[in-house]
């Protein structure tokens, strides 16, 4: 199960986030590592980005950067 | 008269060009959102006799290698040798930002942090403890509100406190090499240091030890920040090594 599968006002927990280089390095910087809990805020009116809630703060990603990161349901 | 260089550093949006404007006067652009500063920018303040030069950074998550603005910073930081470093925190996503400081830390820069947007982290009752994270960072922190040019006389006092206390000191670098006091994050002020745990610290410390041994690379750069990067496999950081090692 990955981030975009989560419907928003769900949580998750994050097992594994399976991307390469600058856009891995990039959501492992910005806090997306195994074990953080992320909360799915709401979907963008013309699909893409995703808002997420997590460690305190809200961040937008796109859905095929969700598609990446590997999380099981709370 | 001493000239002192001071690299601003510090997540995007955080609010370093604010607090760059608030201590030199002048008007950098400034806006709402993130990445409007993408090179770096310069300028200075006296203090107590003393002319500060501030280096505006461009504000990255991280110091890794993967953009542009992130090399920028961090060649600063490496090459140009800043007398100290202040590091702009949003005190409203301290653990977000966190992730920067400790990055700086292991860099061995002396750091000042200043804690920014503390009206807003206070509006959303948070309190933060100054003086324990001071104490855990080995760094002076201080709180600040940069939109209301609050904070300013107190970053310059540490500012140059910090400098002058460096210089008391053997300066540049952690000389330390995992004695059991320094396992965890060391209190002692300059001596930072992150435990990453027995499995990572198994490749370390012998690499940081390798690295420390070595005259040619431990004169130019922080042999523990070097050790977490090579590790990391930091395409930059293996440069670095490869051209100090032909040079």
């Amino acid at each position: 199960m990955t981030l975009n599968d989560i419907k928003p006002g769900c949580e998750c927990r994050i097992v594994d986030v399976n991307l390469d280089g600058a856009t891995g390095q990039r959501l492992m910087d910005m806090g997306f590592m195994p074990g953080t809990k992320v909360k799915i805020v709401r979907n963008a009116p013309l699909v893409d980005p995703v808002e997420f809630l997590l460690r305190g703060y809200h961040v937008g990603i796109r859905h095929h950067e969700a598609k990446g990161v590997e999380v099981e349901e709370l | 008269m001493k000239e002192i260089i001071v690299a601003v550093a510090g997540q995007p949006n955080s609010g370093k060009s604010t607090i760059f404007n608030m201590l030199t006067g002048a008007r950098q652009h400034v806006a709402n959102y993130p990445g409007v500063t993408v090179e770096k920018k310069i300028g200075s303040y006296s203090y107590q006799g003393d002319t500060v030069t501030l280096v505006d950074l461009p504000g990255t998550y991280s110091l890794t290698s993967y953009s542009q603005e992130e090399r920028v910073a961090r060649d600063f930081l490496l090459h140009e040798k800043p007398a100290v470093v202040l590091d702009i925190v949003d005190a409203t996503n301290l653990e977000r930002n966190l992730y920067l400081t400790f990055q700086l830390d292991e860099m061995g820069i002396p750091l000042v942090v200043a804690l920014n947007m503390m009206d807003v982290a206070e509006g959303r009752g948070m309190k933060i403890d100054t003086y324990k994270l001071s104490e855990l960072l080995g760094a002076t922190v201080v709180s600040t509100v940069g939109k209301k040019s609050r904070g300013g006389e107190k970053l310059k006092d540490a500012i140059l406190n910090t400098y002058k206390e460096d210089g008391l000191q053997t300066g540049y670098g952690v000389a330390c090499m995992g004695c059991s006091a320094c396992l965890g994050m060391s209190r002692e002020k300059g001596s930072f240091r992150v435990d990453y745990g027995e499995e990572l610290e198994s490749i370390l410390m012998p690499l940081e030890k390798r690295l420390s041994e070595d005259p040619k690379i431990s004169a130019r750069y922080p042999a523990r920040w070097l050790a977490v990067k090579l590790m990391e496999n930091d395409s930059e950081a293996r440069r670095l090594v490869q051209k100090v090692e032909e040079s």
